[in-house]
């Protein structure tokens, strides 16, 4: 029995983000959520395991906010969290990202896939996962949209801009998937409380063989502000539905649209 | 030699990127799998091209060859397409090559000796700028980029054996049958979300498209989940960017990754029932009802108007 590993990260919710009048942006109210598209990561994961008789794990760099992520992650059914902690993931780019997920799935071992989705909440870089493979000297197939084990390979159907490829990855490998590739369900009440009883592995980067400095964000941020919309923000009010419309069209004319 | 480095798997991007990269003032190596493709990009003039031989069809498996390539020329910045194929073999050489890299660079500036890129986060709420200052991997959305013919350019192309790496291997490719959609020269733009409730509720939407002249348009979960209007035809951070003089839109709530396709909209209106719907911050008009009830009137006035 080897290992799935589904990496899931621990971001702020976009919907909690408060602008401030200079623009700035405060994160500091934000609750943290399990970024939406790894939902289906690790849903992925659960379900390749059901099939392979391997074991689907979970793992995650984040900081000490991260510490709440495992037991939702392990709700939906993973038998193990892994976690890489660091406060030095709240500046983390994609390289350094990538880094400590490289070494911490090192570390933990015995895998055949390393399961990342197309891109996470906050950065929808789109590029941990390729990056993960690269530094762990496997192959990597991203915008995947179905798996299928044969022997040793994995069959992977993915998506382009202008139609679906086939391909076979050797394993072990990393894939990227899209949404479309299951619908994760809510966790359920027991599995809740069997998420409780699962076991989870904390990492410090001195464990992984990192340095602080190994996980430095190559690219500096200089400046971080919201984007401005100006726009009219007009309710166009009335007292019947009909009332509403005519205003509308009315406007649209005023505006020479139509 | 240092320099800057590019390539896409779409022949138009491709010559487009030795454009941005030729605002630089440095060298512009462009890297191709394919010799008609070099022949075909001489004509955009980057100093000079270089073709990978080597036996796999899938660009992507060229990574660590590209990486070695730029090491060992010293090259200062890989500027890659974002498509799906890009995304991948930009983020599998940055990896090899252990340096940053930004994605979806919405601008970038050259300077002296860094680069200023900007790049949207938290689905198009915020805007990061961030300096590149050493040897990077950026990719850039390219498609709206134009490309232009340099006359007269003396180009150098060499070709390269290469090991592709043989761990993925191609099986099959399926063409989907392309509805030939542009919906970012689209002049109108109707808009259907989830608030949709049954596919044959499109002919609402369409019949309104109709009397306004306008392109068909939804958010990604009606693309994607229900698949009930082709990938092509979604807004947003993984989908189209538009920017039509009128975007009205019906049960969409409006969430910034749909939003910032739309920004560029003259005037975007909103159907929905939920008063608290995030669109209404990015509209222009409102109208908070039944879009069962709203839509059909709206299209008898217009029909009238
Ligand atoms: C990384 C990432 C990338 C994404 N990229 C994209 C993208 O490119 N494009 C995109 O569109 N989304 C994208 N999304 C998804 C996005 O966050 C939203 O989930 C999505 O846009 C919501 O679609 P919707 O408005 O159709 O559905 P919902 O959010 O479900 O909204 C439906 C709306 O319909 C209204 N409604 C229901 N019934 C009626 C009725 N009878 N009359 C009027 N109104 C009604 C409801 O009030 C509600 O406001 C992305 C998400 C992530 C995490
Ligand atoms: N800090 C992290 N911990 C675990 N997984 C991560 C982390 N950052 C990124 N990932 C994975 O990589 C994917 C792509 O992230 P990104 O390249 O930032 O868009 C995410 O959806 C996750 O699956």
């Amino acid at each position: 029995m080897s290992r799935i590993i589904a990496c899931y990260k621990w971001v702020a919710d976009e919907a909690d983000l408060k602008i401030n009048p200079d623009m700035s942006v405060d994160l500091s109210k934000a609750k943290g959520k399990i970024s939406d598209y790894d939902k289906n990561a690790i849903e992925a994961a659960v379900q390749m395991a059901k099939i392979t008789g391997d074991e689907a794990v979970t793992l995650t760099y984040g900081s000490k906010k991260a510490k709440l992520s495992l037991k939702d992650a392990l709700s939906r059914g993973p038998s193990e969290g892994f976690w890489v902690n660091s406060e030095k993931a709240e500046q983390a780019d994609g390289a350094a990202s990538s880094k400590a997920l490289a070494a911490a799935i090192d570390k933990i071992g015995d895998y055949k896939l390393i399961i990342c989705a197309e891109g996470a909440s906050d950065t929808f870089a789109r590029q941990v996962g390729p990056s993960v493979a690269a530094r762990l000297g496997i192959p990597c197939v991203s915008s995947a949209i179905k798996l299928e084990l044969c022997e040793n390979e994995l069959k992977i159907s993915r998506k382009l801009e202008d139609g679906i490829e086939i391909v076979a990855a050797q394993l072990p490998a990393v894939v990227c998937i899209l949404p479309e590739i299951n619908r994760p369900p809510i966790p359920g009440l027991k599995s809740v409380l069997d998420a409780g009883k699962k076991t989870t592995r904390e990492y410090k980067i001195e464990e992984l063989g990192l340095l602080e400095s190994d996980l430095s964000a190559r690219t500096e941020t200089i400046d971080f502000k919201a984007y401005v919309m100006n726009r009219k923000n007009i309710v166009l009010d009335g007292e019947t539905a009909a009332d509403k419309v005519k205003a509308l069209v009315g406007s649209l004319k005023k505006e020479g649209i139509i | 030699m240092p320099g800057i480095y590019v390539y896409s798997d779409k022949m138009k991007q491709a010559a487009a990127l030795i454009g941005l990269a030729a605002q630089s003032g440095k060298e512009v190596c462009c890297i191709t799998m394919d010799s008609n493709q070099a022949q075909e990009l001489k004509q955009y003039g980057p100093d000079r091209i270089i073709i990978l031989n080597g036996n796999s069809p899938l660009p992507e498996n060229y990574a660590e060859s590209i990486a070695q390539l730029i090491k060992k020329e010293q090259g200062e910045l890989f500027l890659v397409a974002s498509t799906v194929r890009g995304r991948e073999l930009a983020a599998k050489t940055a990896g090899y090559l252990d340096c940053g890299m930004v994605s979806d660079a919405e601008s970038l500036v050259f300077e002296d000796k860094r680069i200023i890129s900007s790049r949207l986060m938290y689905g198009g709420s915020v805007v990061q700028k961030a300096v590149i200052s050493q040897l990077a991997v950026v990719t850039v959305p390219a498609g709206n980029l134009e490309a232009v013919q340099k006359e007269n350019a003396q180009v150098s192309i060499v070709s390269l054996e290469v090991q592709a790496d043989p761990r993925v291997r191609l099986i099959e490719t399926l063409a989907v049958k392309k509805d030939k959609i542009d919906l970012a020269a689209a002049e109108k733009v109707v808009c259907v979300g989830m608030g949709l409730d049954k596919q044959e509720d499109i002919k609402m939407a369409e019949e309104l498209a109709q009397v306004l002249g306008a392109e068909i348009a939804c958010t990604r979960g009606i693309a994607e989940e229900r698949q009930w209007l082709p990938v092509e035809s979604y807004i947003g951070i993984s989908g189209a960017k538009i920017k039509p003089s009128l975007y009205i839109s019906m049960g969409v709530s409006g969430q910034v990754q749909h939003v910032v396709g739309i920004r560029d909209s003259k005037i975007i209106a909103a159907v929905d029932s939920n008063e608290k719907a995030p669109i209404f911050r990015a509209a222009d008009y409102s109208i908070i009802g039944d879009m069962y009830e709203i839509i059909p009137l709206l299209i008898e006035e217009l029909k009238n108007a």
